[in-house]
């Protein structure tokens, strides 16, 4: 498991409040529990905080599932040529 | 040309017919031409103005596309900015029709605007982002904003989703006609019935008190929902027939054990389009202002939902009474669910009161949705246990002169349809039907084709003369 992939999965855990979640790479909202609109932001919002990153409104429209937020997060954190 | 007129279901039966003649690659032109036909017996000036815009939304995206291929960013953003202005014109100008006192209130009225400004927007801000590239087809786009099925009253398909099935091939037959006949039942036999006493007191609600205000403020909500979901029925079949597969708009919405869920579930094309394009992108602003932001965005998004129903103070309070409701839940949810951890013997008696409790906050709310005005719908919820006890007598010589035997039909129709919606027998059916030797599926064709046309027919003999518009139409 990756250092971001670890991270992740404490942050949805504590943000969906379930200890025995799992990430999959394929994992949407319509997968866990309790994940809708109103929470989503505050899921970004833990993200952005523990990365130390941010997101733009088009990047948070277009994720599709975990795998793709993890990727996003990589990409971010990648040290800038 | 109505949804419950006879001439409808002929347009629509001569239209779906020329469709499967037609090459497959003819078919979105075909589509086009079709719509704009449609369109044009409510008005040609509408039918106009839609062109206009479509031409001018395709054009801007184009453009925006290009400016964004070259790096300028700032070209880019023009097109939101139009979106956004846009819809403020559109609805500006569909209110302004309106009103009477501009004098040419039902002349040019462009109806579906509210439908297809925000398919128009949808589209925009999706190439904006990035979601998709830019539709190459004009004939495809300009078919996408104008088909004829979704502008009467949605369901807001996503442009993608349009793309994705061009040209069209229609498959089935049988079970978009039942879905039409369902809707058509859902509105004649069920809406219908439960109306006469529901306009009789919402139409004069000073003049009663007790038991009456109760039965109106039980029958409205029945009488919406199967409304509103009869004319989608029709809608998605109709759509189906041409090998459109537009997106469902109900999941059982009056039994959500939750506000939220009730959103989630109750005019989904709308307010999941809301979500996307209103409240996600306000939230995303708003994000580092905590609660604060969250419960902002709730109520915008809510505002914006009741507003676009029309400008009027009792849609402005339906919203804001939703998003108090909505902002309550969000505030309590993590309380909410630590309780139900840690107790779980109240599981279940918690989800019956949720229900409960949600229905008739529900209930509440579409007081203001039905009452004109927002001093008729306090009078109606002041006056609901005023002088109660002798007020039964006042129902019950209210349901002699509106009817008693339509209000046990709309009744016993709404149970039935409640009753199927849980145990959605005809999903069954057609699991029986995938795996049912030829002769079955043939037979089963031909019985199912002619008992929907010989029960829309006898439908419409039936309701004729006393059919009335659908409620969503005029928004």
């Amino acid at each position: 498991m990756t250092d971001t992939w670890e991270r992740l999965q404490n942050i949805f855990r504590d943000i969906f409040e379930d200890e025995g979640l799992v990430l999959r790479e394929d994992m949407t909202a319509a997968d866990v529990k309790n994940w809708d609109s109103l929470n989503h932001i505050d899921l970004i919002v833990a993200v952005e905080r523990e990365f130390k990153i941010r997101f733009t409104t088009a990047e948070v429209t277009t994720l599709k599932n975990v795998g793709a937020l993890a990727a996003l997060v990589d990409k971010k954190r990648a040290p800038k040529l | 040309m109505s949804f419950t007129e006879p001439l409808y279901l002929l347009y629509l039966a001569i239209s779906v017919g020329l469709n499967r003649l037609c090459p497959a690659r003819f078919r979105p032109a075909f589509l086009l031409v079709t719509s704009y036909a449609f369109y044009s017996t409510w008005s040609f000036e509408a039918a106009g103005l839609l062109a206009v815009l479509t031409l001018a939304t395709f054009g801007t995206v184009a453009l925006m596309e290009k400016s964004r291929e070259a790096g300028k960013t700032n070209l880019a953003c023009m097109g939101p900015a139009a979106a956004i202005v846009l819809t403020v014109y559109l609805m500006a100008f569909k209110v302004a029709l309106l009103t009477p006192a501009h004098g040419i209130a039902g002349l040019v009225m462009p109806l579906g605007i509210s439908y297809y400004s925000f398919r128009l927007i949808s589209y925009v801000l999706d190439v904006y982002w990035g979601k998709m590239p830019a539709e190459k087809g004009l004939v495809n786009f300009a078919a996408y904003v104008a088909f004829f099925p979704q502008m009467v009253a949605g369901p807001i398909q996503r442009p993608a989703d349009f793309f994705g099935e061009m040209p069209p091939r229609p498959k089935e037959l049988v079970q978009p006609v039942l879905r039409i006949a369902l809707g058509l039942v859902k509105k004649l036999l069920i809406a219908d019935n439960l109306a006469p006493l529901v306009n009789a007191v919402y139409g004069h609600a000073s003049g009663f008190h007790g038991a009456p205000l109760w039965a109106a403020f039980y029958l409205f909500p029945l009488q919406l929902y199967a409304d509103f979901s009869g004319l989608t029925d029709i809608a998605i079949g109709s759509g189906q027939l041409f090998g459109i597969r537009g997106p469902e708009n109900f999941n059982r919405p009056l039994t959500a054990t939750t506000v939220s869920a009730f959103w989630r579930r109750w005019h989904m094309s709308l307010t999941t389009w809301l979500t996307d394009y209103v409240f996600v992108p306000l939230r995303m602003s708003t994000r580092r202002a905590g609660v604060l932001g969250l419960n902002f965005s709730i109520a915008v998004n809510m505002v914006a939902i009741g507003l676009w129903h029309g400008l009027s103070d009792a849609f402005l309070v339906f919203g804001l009474i939703n998003a108090v409701f909505l902002i309550v839940e969000t505030l309590t949810s993590r309380k909410r669910a630590a309780f139900f951890k840690n107790n779980p013997e109240f599981d279940r008696p918690g989800t019956w009161l949720g229900w409960f409790v949600t229905f008739h906050l529900i209930l509440i709310a579409e007081v203001f949705f039905r009452a004109p005005r927002v001093s008729n719908a306090v009078w109606l919820l002041g006056h609901l246990w005023t002088g109660l006890a002798g007020s039964g007598a006042q129902l019950l010589n209210l349901i002699d002169e509106t009817g008693t035997r339509g209000l046990a039909i709309g009744m016993v129709g709404y149970l039935i349809l409640e009753v199927g919606e849980r145990y959605r027998p005809d999903l069954k059916v057609r699991e029986l039907y995938a795996e049912a030797p030829r002769w079955v599926r043939w037979s089963y064709n031909s019985a199912g084709a002619a008992f929907g046309i010989l029960g829309l027919a006898l439908l419409l003999v039936y309701t004729a003369g006393k059919r009335s518009a659908f409620l969503y139409e005029i928004f």
